[in-house]
Formats: C-alpha cells, structure tokens, sequence
C-alpha cells in the first residue's frame, strides 16, 4: 500500500513536468545554432575531399572520442587505469592460487554450464566485432571491452574462479594484456611524431590525418583497400584489450574466497579466539 | 511527426515511466538481492530508450555495464555482506 501511494505521486509528478515543459517547448528548447556543431562533425567525420579536418571513418562518435577530442580520451582512460591500479593495491599480497584440494564439484548445475560452455564464446566474438568495427559501425573499444568482460564474469560466477585461475585467466597475465593495451594506445599516440622525427617533418601527438601545420604525416586510413581510419583502429583494438582486461582482474579480486585471502598470522588470529 | 514517430516516441515515454518506477521499488526494497534486480530492470529499460533516441554507442557500452558488470559487483557485495538492509 505504501508502495503505491508513492509509485502515484510519481507518475503524477513526471506527468506534471512533461506538461509544464511541452507547455513551455519554445523557451526550454536550445536554440538551433548549437546544432551548427554537430553539422560540422557530421560533416568531417569522412570527407577525403577536404584531408585536413576529416578523421576518415564513417563513426561519428568514435571519430570525436578518439580524434577530435583524442586527449579527453587519453585522460579518461587513465583514469580507468588508475582505478584498477587501486583495486590491485588493496589486494596487494592476497595469493590468488587456486587450493591444492577443492572439496566437491564447485559452481553451479550442469545445465547452467553447458549453456555457458556455448555463451561465452559468442560474447568474446561479438565484443570483437564491436570493438574491430568501431571505426565504421555503433561501438569502439570500450564498448568491446566491457562486452568482452562479461564473458569472465559469466565463466567465474557458474564455474567458479578456479577454473580460469587453473587455465591461466589470473591477475598477472591480465596485468600483461593489460600493459600490453595501455603501452599500444601509447604507441599509437606517439606514432605520427615517431614518424616525423624519421622523416624530418613536423607532426602533432595523437595525430590521424594530416593537419595545416603537418601537411607531411598522416597515418595510412586505407589499408589493403580496407577502411581502418588511421590510428582510430589501432586505438579501438588497444582500449579493447586494456579495458576487458581490466574489468577482469576486478572481477577475480572481488570474488576471491576470502578464506583464501587471509595471512597466516590473521589466520593463527583466528583460531586463538576460538579457543 | 508522422503517427509512426509519434507511436514510438510514446512507447519510449511509457518506458521512462517504469524505468521510474524500477528505480523507486530499488531504493524502496529492504530485500538488496531484490533491489538489484529491480534496478537491472531499470538498466534494461534505459538501454531501450538510449536505442530509441539513436544513441546506439552508449547504447553498447551501456549494456554490458549496467545489466552485466555492475549487477555482479553488487551481488558479490551483498554475498559478503548482508541481504537485508537494517533499518
């Protein structure tokens, strides 16, 4: 009942403000110069016949992420970055070893595990297409990598934690992968000036296409006829590496036992109170 | 606005509606696993509207995040904590 009276006001309060803005739509609605903008980005985002502004890949938003604004996305990857540098630091020391004898069958019904025998293959392919794709079609690299993390999460919560520890899914090969995501993006970044210094040109960080003042550098946006967009691909593939394995060293953090987590002089703690 | 557009966008509205409502049964539930679900609900509900409103990027980041990661954070929280929330 109580439920209900407030569920009411709600719906009531939503039809209220829904009422008071479609009243009102000529004053609270922005004005159709700031739509200039997003012309403007709608515009360039692939158009070879003007190199110096055109981030060559038909994907609006990942155009923007990872060039327009490239160094936003640098930053907001760094912030992920240390964030999962964080968890590892409040687990410094726990031993994520599988026990020498794990009584039982861990995990769930055999049902459950057939079906995600299946799942996680499918998700692991569609993250990658997400992420390999992102340059010409709705997705990039962030988006394949959370995509790609479900598939550890599903793996861990029907099979137990064991199961990828035993197959070497633990903190140290995906800090590996991980490094190996972060050190690429960096790569990637530093590319054009990498090439400039080679040749003797001017060339900017995080460059794609060539600029006014870098005429000379720009990263190849066909490879073999294929689309990749300049570095736009190279950024897409490394973030995906770097943020599905990120999500999964937090994942096997969180669910570790912690039986498993304690020290043996917490352990010997334990036991002198009992007694 | 065609019918068709209208229809839709209607849709999309009733859809906000219970989203709304997911939220307030989340908050409101004592019962956390519950509200986990409920506020799953809501996620679901929410990456609906992002397609609706042809945000199909954060449509996908959005997917994975609140109706696949965040819910299992949570649950683990509350698997080593308490399932129900003391008053």
């Amino acid at each position: 009942m109580k439920h209900w009276i407030g569920i009411c006001v709600l719906i009531l309060t939503i039809l209220a403000i829904s009422f008071v803005v479609a009243a009102n739509i000529n004053v609270l609605l922005p004005s159709t110069n700031v739509r200039t903008l997003a012309e403007i980005y709608l515009k360039y985002t692939y158009y070879p016949w003007d190199k110096y502004f055109t981030a060559m890949s038909p994907e609006a938003c990942t155009s923007i992420v990872w060039d327009f604004r490239g160094l936003d996305t640098v930053f907001e990857t760094m912030v992920f970055y240390l964030a999962i540098i964080g968890a590892i630091a409040l687990a410094r020391g726990v031993p994520l070893k599988p026990p020498k004898e794990i009584k039982g069958e861990p995990g769930l019904s055999l049902i459950v595990k057939t079906v995600t025998k299946i799942a996680p293959v499918l998700i692991i392919a569609v993250a990658g297409s997400i992420a390999l794709h992102g340059h010409l079609t709705p997705g990039g690299g962030f988006q394949g990598g959370a995509t790609a993390a479900v598939a550890p999460v599903l793996i861990l919560v029907v099979f137990s934690q064991f199961y990828l520890l035993k197959r070497g899914v633990n903190k140290n090969s995906m800090l590996l992968l991980r490094s190996i995501g972060l050190t690429g993006i960096g790569i990637t970044a530093f590319a054009a000036v990498l090439i400039g210094l080679a040749t003797g040109h001017y060339a900017f960080v995080l460059q794609n296409q060539p600029k006014p003042l870098a005429p000379n550098i720009s990263l190849p946006a066909f490879v073999g006829g294929q689309l990749i967009s300049g570095s736009l691909w190279f950024f897409n593939f490394f973030e995906f590496l770097a943020v599905a394995a990120g999500f999964t060293i937090v994942f096997l953090l969180i669910t570790l036992p912690e039986k498993l987590a304690e020290t043996k002089e917490e352990k010997r703690a334990a036991e002198g109170g009992e007694k | 606005m065609s019918y068709g557009e209208a229809f839709l966008l209607g849709i999309t509205a009733l859809a906000a509606i219970f989203s709304t409502i997911a939220t307030y049964m989340a908050i409101m539930e004592r019962d956390l696993l519950k509200a986990v679900i409920f506020s799953a609900i809501q996620s679901t509900i929410y990456a609906f509207i992002y397609y609706m409103l042809m945000a199909p990027d954060i449509d996908l980041v959005y997917i994975p995040v609140a109706v696949g990661l965040y819910p299992a954070v949570i649950i683990a929280l509350i698997k080593k904590t308490t399932r129900e929330e003391k008053p």
